[in-house]
């Protein structure tokens, strides 16, 4: 019972370390690297981030625009598992990683499932007092099952430029909500 | 008469005045304390000129002196080249960095773009199938 209560306070008393990265990769999920032609793995929190910006070129302007996004997160998760052949991994693999969503919290704005080629895409934004507080990315293709989750305070402007800058069109909140309309199960 | 007395009172005064008397007990160890302390203090100065004496040689004095220069020239480009080898290990490590922060934005962005040539798709598939009916 003690114990139970030490771990409580521990808890409540580290709100910055819960809410550092929030969502869990199960155990199975982190297994898949092992099954994996080619794994990914980016975990940078505050500190990691911050210093890593320092490098990011001010002249460059794809790196300024990095930088700026970076500047206010608190951390970058991204897991990304590329495999020989199809079925390596299991839905309940990735029905684990979308059950750690279903807080209030967060909510999907993009929730594809592809019957044509089978590539199932959601996308989830975290928003606390009105504001996007986090954003995480499922995809689960074929070949690939990738998890990016993104933590911190992100204006979705931002997120557009992320997604415009590296040659990819804009994602404005129009085209977000026309998603959710089109989710398609 | 007179002056024979005289006399014998001077002498014995003086007896009494110069008569042998024992030395203090301490008193042959302080005087051998003070003799070897005497002796060591003049053999330390004795050492120490005989080491200064070496550099009264011009050729000792320059090559000394072409030694400590040597020194901390060989010194400070050391210390100049671990501070060197710091700074571009620590650039090395922020460059990996950058990169990985890189690859993840990069990732994030070919994931939405992904979800968003999706719904480009479903919307398209709808507005066909709206064009159909009419």
């Amino acid at each position: 019972m003690k114990m139970k209560m030490l771990w409580l306070v521990l808890l409540l008393a580290s709100p910055g370390l819960v809410q550092a990265q929030d969502i869990k990769l199960p155990a199975d999920v982190e297994k898949l690297s092992a099954k994996a032609k080619e794994t990914v793995e980016v975990t940078m929190d505050g500190p990691m981030l911050r210093w890593a910006s320092k490098f990011l070129s001010a002249e460059d302007p794809e790196e300024a625009k990095c930088a700026k996004l970076v500047a206010n997160l608190k951390g970058i998760y991204v897991r990304s598992f590329e495999f020989d052949k199809e079925g390596a991994y299991s839905a309940a693999d990735v029905d684990a990683l979308r059950s750690q969503l279903h807080s209030p919290v967060w909510s999907r704005v993009v929730g594809v499932r592809s019957e044509r080629d089978g590539n199932n895409v959601d996308v989830f934004f975290k928003m606390e007092d009105d504001k996007m507080a986090g954003i995480v990315i499922i995809a689960a293709e074929a070949k690939e099952l990738t998890f990016v989750n993104i933590v911190g305070p992100l204006e979705v402007d931002q997120l557009a430029d992320l997604g415009g800058e590296f040659g990819i069109p804009k994602l404005s909140p129009k085209s977000l909500s026309k998603a959710q309309k089109g989710d398609r199960r | 008469m007179s002056v024979d007395n005289d006399m014998n009172r001077t002498e014995d005064a003086l007896k009494r005045v110069l008569r042998r008397q024992p030395a203090p007990d301490s008193f042959a160890d302080r005087v051998l304390a003070r003799v070897a302390e005497r002796n060591s203090a003049e053999s330390g100065r004795g050492h120490r000129d005989s080491w200064w004496c070496v550099f009264v040689q011009p050729l000792v004095r320059w090559a000394t002196a072409t030694a400590l220069a040597v020194a901390l020239v060989a010194g400070g480009l050391h210390y100049r080249q671990v501070q060197y080898d710091k700074a571009e290990r620590e650039r090395a490590q922020g460059e990996a960095a950058k990169q990985r922060l890189m690859l993840a934005l990069r990732i994030a962005s070919s994931k939405l773009q992904l979800a968003k040539s999706k719904v480009n798709e479903i919307n398209a598939d709808q507005a066909g199938n709206r064009e159909e009916k009419e």
